[in-house]
């Protein structure tokens, strides 16, 4: 009985309403598209908000640097995994390295994601953390210290020169990595952004668009993580550390919101043969993911929180600012994935003909469901909790904290 | 004069790069299909391949040489341009030896055409299929002449 709803539910077609081209009436980018861009995006956010001490010499955000180079990493190690469960065929990843076609945006993902990781996100990491490997390498036993160990590739030197190079090389890498950052997520825009065909994506403006979102909501997961990980280990927040978070949040989501509402605006007034569709498609389709989430819940309410803070930051009390950050955090990070929702699936809901919609329903079972989807976004949680235990430990001091500054100014972990 | 000395985090970095990136061209000796990019940016012996496999279905011809009286009866009815084989499946085996069965017909089939899709021409018989499927098409509906039903 199982099989046979199941044919039948395979051979029935979602509801449309208005003219649809018959090509249109089965999605091709499902939930698992949506989850790509948001979790690339983390990656960005998390990144530029690391570089933010290391370039901009930000010190009041030293103490969530290493939380932010290792959520990007975490998350960057995820983030092809949606492509590769929606590709199918897993065992045939290599082959976009192997026979690369350098006229595909899409085939070039893996040479900037090979970029990103080996020559931006794990470099700056190495030499960040080298002291400390070879410091702990030297305490600690057992597997543990035999990983750290191996991780310090044999160079056990700590002198004052090789630890100035180390924060040099650190300076160097983060400036190198700020537009592969940006590299990294504007490409995912402009994969969207060249689709001529489609006037809800095809857009110059999409990789800003994309880039700036990323950036928000890359902050907004750090801001909620530093968090979570001081309530978790009963530490006290650094408030002038959320203090910083928050106006960089602040400021990184108006220009975010004044992109995209650019980007409406040029719509409206541009007024071309589409947007009468895409109108209904805001006002209609998508009026609880774009109007409600994105723009009231994701948008409009975290930058009245943080505008606040900003404007009356000595008329409200820490406790309140503290939640303030908090909630605005969750909410931005809430609204962004509600942003790649409502690029991914907005964008095929309405049809070429501009004179129909179909519909989108997520399924259950397959690897395309959204408990796929769920688990793709838990996994890089489990993953930083793996590299905090490993990387970011309470009871390990770290070669700052034991012999202080002996170098130009270091993160605090 | 003093001489120039790579301090040794970098030396063991550049090492290691120049490891990761000979590996990669080592790989690529190993996994790099042989034909490819002989006729462009694909394996070229995957038309040969593809030339080479051996066929599985036989053609309405060879059904026409044993079934004739079912296909005289499928001739006067509207399911007259179907060929057996989409229906019965692939029938080379079967033509070759009568023993060997074709597979099963599964009634899923049906609904491949019929069911119900804004795509397929309006005269196309449809059905909703999570109203009207129960998997027992033959039961009311004959395929060699879909307006009879069975006695």
């Amino acid at each position: 009985m199982n099989l046979l709803l199941a044919t039948a539910q395979a051979h029935t077609v979602m509801p449309i309403d208005g003219y649809v081209y018959p090509n249109e009436q089965n999605f091709l980018w499902s939930v698992l598209i949506v989850v790509y861009p948001y979790v690339t995006g983390l990656v960005a956010g998390a990144f530029i908000m690391a570089s933010l001490v290391r370039v901009f010499k930000v010190k009041a955000l030293e103490p969530a640097y290493r939380l932010a180079l290792l959520t990007a990493l975490a998350f960057l190690i995820c983030a092809p995994l949606p492509l590769l469960l929606h590709l199918g065929h897993p065992e045939r990843c290599l082959e976009v390295m192997m026979t690369p076609h350098f006229t595909s945006p899409m085939a070039m993902f893996g040479f900037v994601y090979a970029w990103y990781i080996m020559a931006v996100l794990l470099l700056e990491l190495w030499f960040d953390y080298r002291r400390d490997l070879v410091m702990w390498s030297q305490q600690v036993k057992g597997p543990r210290g035999l990983l750290y160990g191996l991780m310090t590739v044999g160079v056990d030197d700590l002198s004052p020169r090789a630890l100035r190079l180390d924060e040099k090389m650190c300076d160097a890498i983060t400036i190198i990595g700020v537009p592969s950052a940006f590299l990294l997520h504007g490409y995912v825009g402009f994969i969207f952004g060249s689709v001529k065909a489609n006037p809800w994506w095809g857009n110059v403006l999409m990789p800003v668009i994309f880039i700036f979102s990323a950036i928000v909501s890359g902050m907004a997961l750090c801001v909620a993580l530093y968090y979570f990980i001081n309530w978790v280990r009963r530490q006290a927040v650094n408030d002038e550390c959320v203090d910083e978070m928050g106006m960089f949040l602040f400021y990184a989501l108006l220009v975010d919101a004044s992109v995209e509402g650019l980007d409406w605006l040029h719509r409206l007034y541009s007024a071309e043969e589409s947007i009468y569709i895409l109108k209904q498609l805001a006002a209609g389709k998508l009026f609880y993911s774009l109007l409600i989430g994105q723009v009231l819940l994701g948008t409009l309410l975290p930058l009245l929180m943080l505008g606040s803070t900003q404007l009356f930051r000595r008329q409200i009390p820490m406790w309140i600012r503290r939640r303030f950050y908090l909630v605005s955090s969750l909410l931005i990070v809430c609204g962004v994935l509600a942003m790649r929702w409502n690029v991914v699936i907005g964008g095929q809901l309405f049809s070429k003909s501009l004179r129909g919609f179909t519909t989108y329903k997520m399924e259950l079972h397959g690897q395309e469901g959204w408990p796929i989807a769920a688990a793709l976004m838990i996994l890089p949680f489990i993953i930083l909790y793996v590299l905090m235990k490993l990387f970011l430990r309470p009871d390990q001091p770290t070669h700052e904290q034991v012999h202080g500054h002996q170098a130009a100014p270091a993160a605090g972990g | 004069m003093s001489r120039f000395r790579m301090p040794p985090q970098i030396l063991r970095l550049v090492l290691l790069t120049l490891v990761i990136i000979s590996s990669y061209f080592v790989l690529r000796m190993f996994l790099k299909p042989e034909s490819f990019g002989e006729f462009g940016h694909y394996r070229g012996a995957a038309l040969a391949e593809r030339a080479a496999l051996e066929p599985v279905f036989a053609g309405a011809k060879a059904c026409a040489e044993c079934h004739t009286e079912v296909i005289e009866v499928q001739d006067k009815h509207e399911h007259r341009r179907i060929s057996c084989e989409s229906c019965h499946g692939p029938a080379r085996a079967h033509a070759q030896n009568p023993d060997v069965k074709t597979t099963a017909f599964a009634e899923t089939r049906c609904l491949r055409c019929h069911a119900q899709e804004p795509a397929r021409p309006i005269t196309q018989k449809q059905i909703v299929a999570t109203d009207h499927y129960e998997g027992k098409c033959l039961e009311c509906h004959l395929p060699h002449n879909p307006k009879e039903s069975p006695p």
